[in-house]
């Protein structure tokens, strides 16, 4: 079998596409920002980043692009560490949004695109494809300032794709977007993904994580807590149930052996069962008290299990 | 490391949208218009200043034709622009020097002439024709043509401290190159510092450091701006040139072609000593309310340059001009000055570009390193010393 090892990024199989960030560690002064990072992305796939303020994405994004330098631990594109040839085809959006404000929309992309390596005639074509993806074709000769924020929005993620990158980082992307874009920009990271990229985002919107991403990493103090995919996720959360019981008294719920109050809205209460416990036990609770209208299992969302890995993280 | 996977090296790219942009921007245009406007002014009042030399027309009339040969060698001895014409007739000779046609008629004979004039004679005409008058009565008296020339002979003058070559009008048109290389430096350095910042306040420096290294963004800028800057002055000096042949002031040293290729020369060090410089500070801050401050320092240096240079022009060959001219920071303008306004020895010139080249290449070092610590650090300005150990 013949090795395709020696060919290059370009040459090289979506499927060996593998951003590889590990054991990163980066510190400022005191503050320990990154403590031993590790997490794969694979092509194909779009991998959501999701954790607190300060929790570390934003510095291990930018640690990826060669922004910052971390202090220990390497970041590896397709096998490689990543060099600065390979870093110019990471399609990146910071968390601080930024385009030149006088500068035409077409000529900014097109000079992006050549920045990246393109050539000055790819770079104006790719430019006005992008425009007319994102529908901005009669503003090309525009400057950025007089678009309206949606619009500047759309330009940014252009400016992240005009270049036919490798990969994308994206820095919260979906932060301050309408519906429509937010709808776009989903539509436009399923589709990179589905064209062999490996697409890392971060988000603090857990609904549309849940929603968009093969597989996600919490991330908490500067490593990762939890990831896979949300299936994957779920399996290590807690069983919750739902339990509807009219005639129960005011109080009811509170010290159930084997099954923990955590929510009510009115007589419908929402229980976690301990770990390994069963759940029949509240449900004969629950008749005790008279009828029961419906008792069912709920699926933990993201934002439930995100809660939890954290408070896990920190006991 | 190279810049080039087929498409140019980032270095042009960053400078031609420099370029791009600056010369669409209304003050590059509105600038160059002003500035060659004020040296077209500065030339055309410089060649009033410098006074008509229109030559003082003398007619000589009947017997004083015989004057003519000594009087023209003597004019030109005493450094007296003169014509000589013949006046047949003594009446409308009268008349033309009524009418203003003639500035001088003489009349009379070889040994006894009379000078006609309407209101005043320039006195080395006078003095010419006196001389004149006097060889011609020497002669008479019998005198060989040997024995008047010795007689005649003008006291040699010996100066034990030579003038300065370059004239009154050599000094003002001196300072006016100086003020608008000053001028040049102070827009140009600016330009950097903003531009630094609009990077920042835009947040643009993000995007861009994740595909440039921050000491080529940082050089594609510099270049930028500094051939936006040239081509600007080579307009400004190219209109002084056609100004200084229309006007016929080509005769003052500070407006030859040798001196302003001087000026351009010490523009481009100047503006790559300040630029890099007002780059540096500029990396410091996030927004332009906060910029002047940030280049304070610099422009310290700078505003002490232009009043140097005022120190420099009465007497460029002193101590004061001499030292200035070869520290750094002054260089490009109290030396472009003492150079368009006296003979600067060679090994002058050349040590001050030495000097100045060692310091663009510390400053560079220390721009690149500043810039690359503090361009990501938006908000609060970055302390020098941070951004110096990074």
């Amino acid at each position: 079998m013949l090795s395709a090892r020696s060919v290059g990024l370009s040459g090289t199989m979506a499927a060996d596409r593998v951003l590889e960030i590990d054991r990163v560690s980066k510190r400022y002064g005191d503050v320990v920002a990154l403590d031993g990072m590790s997490l794969e992305v694979p092509s194909g796939e779009v991998f959501g980043f999701v954790g607190r303020n300060g929790a570390g994405k934003t510095t291990t994004m930018r640690i990826v692009l060669g922004v910052l330098d971390a202090d220990e631990g390497e970041v590896r594109f397709a096998g490689t560490p990543l060099t600065f040839q390979a870093r110019r085809r990471i399609g990146y959006m910071p968390e601080e949004r930024g385009l030149y404000p006088k500068m035409r929309l077409a000529e900014q992309l097109a000079y992006l695109g050549e920045l990246h390596g393109m050539r000055a005639a790819a770079a104006g074509a790719a430019a006005r494809t992008w425009l007319e993806r994102f529908g901005l074709t009669d503003r090309a000769n525009d400057d950025v300032q007089s678009l309206s924020m949606g619009n500047q929005q759309r330009v940014q993620l252009a400016a992240a794709l005009v270049f036919d990158p490798l990969m994308l980082v994206l820095d919260e992307p979906f932060a301050g977007l309408d519906p429509v874009a937010v709808d776009l920009m989903s539509a436009v990271l399923r589709e990179q993904a589905d064209a062999g990229l490996p697409v890392i985002f971060s988000s603090h919107e857990l609904e549309l994580v849940e929603r968009i991403c093969d597989r996600i990493a919490i991330v908490n103090r500067g490593k990762v807590v939890a990831h896979g995919s949300v299936a994957e996720l779920r399996m290590g959360a807690a069983e919750r149930r739902f339990v509807d019981a009219p005639n129960a008294a005011a109080g009811w719920g509170e010290g159930i052996p084997s099954a923990t109050l955590v929510s009510r809205n009115g007589s419908g209460l929402l229980f976690e069962i301990d770990p390994g416990a069963d759940d029949q036990a509240l449900l004969q609770a629950a008749l005790a008290t008279g009828p029961v209208r419906e008792f069912h299992r709920v699926e933990p969302s993201l934002g439930d299990i995100f809660r939890t890995v954290l408070q896990e993280d920190a006991a | 490391m190279s810049d080039k996977t087929g498409g140019r090296p980032i270095i042009f790219l960053v400078a031609r949208r420099e370029i791009r942009m600056r010369l669409r921007s209304r003050v590059f245009i509105g600038g160059t218009i002003v500035m060659t406007a004020l040296v077209v002014v500065g030339i055309v009042a410089a060649s009033l200043l410098a006074g008509k030399t229109t030559p003082v027309r003398v007619g000589f009339s009947g017997g004083s034709q015989g004057l003519v040969s000594s009087f023209t060698a003597s004019a030109a001895a005493l450094d007296a622009n003169v014509t000589v014409s013949d006046i047949a007739d003594v009446t409308a000779g009268e008349a033309q020097v009524t009418a203003g046609t003639l500035d001088v008629l003489v009349i009379g004979s070889v040994t006894a002439p009379t000078a006609v004039v309407k209101a005043a004679i320039p006195s080395n005409v006078e003095s010419a024709l006196s001389l004149a008058a006097l060889a011609a009565r020497l002669a008479d008296a019998g005198l060989s043509p040997s024995a008047i020339a010795s007689a005649m002979g003008l006291v040699p003058v010996q100066l034990l401290q030579p003038p300065n070559p370059k004239n009154t009008q050599n000094v003002f048109a001196s300072l006016v190159l100086g003020i608008l290389l000053w001028i040049a430096l102070g827009q140009y350095g600016n330009m950097v510092a903003q531009g630094v910042v609009e990077e920042k306040a835009t947040r643009i420096m993000e995007v861009m450091l994740a595909t440039v290294p921050p000491t080529r963004l940082l050089a594609g800028k510099v270049i930028g701006i500094g051939l936006v800057g040239l081509l600007q002055l080579t307009i400004v000096g190219a209109a002084a040139l056609v100004a200084v042949n229309v006007t016929n002031v080509a005769a003052i040293p500070a407006l030859g072609v040798a001196s302003i290729l001087g000026d351009i020369l010490w523009f481009l060090l100047g503006f790559l000593f300040y630029a890099t410089a007002y780059a540096a500070v500029a990396s410091l801050v996030s927004r332009q309310e906060e910029l002047q401050g940030a280049v304070a320092p610099i422009s310290v240096f700078q505003i002490a340059g232009y009043l140097l240079m005022y120190a420099a022009l009465p007497n460029p060959t002193g101590t004061l001009a001499t030292v200035a001219s070869l520290f750094p920071p002054f260089a490009p303008i109290v030396m472009a000055v003492r150079m368009a306004s006296s003979d600067v020895p060679p090994w002058q010139v050349g040590l001050a570009v030495a000097f100045i080249v060692a310091s663009i290449a510390g400053l560079t070092w220390l721009a690149g390193r500043m810039y690359a610590n503090a361009a990501l650090r938006i908000g609060a300005r970055v302390r020098f010393m941070d951004a110096f150990r990074g």
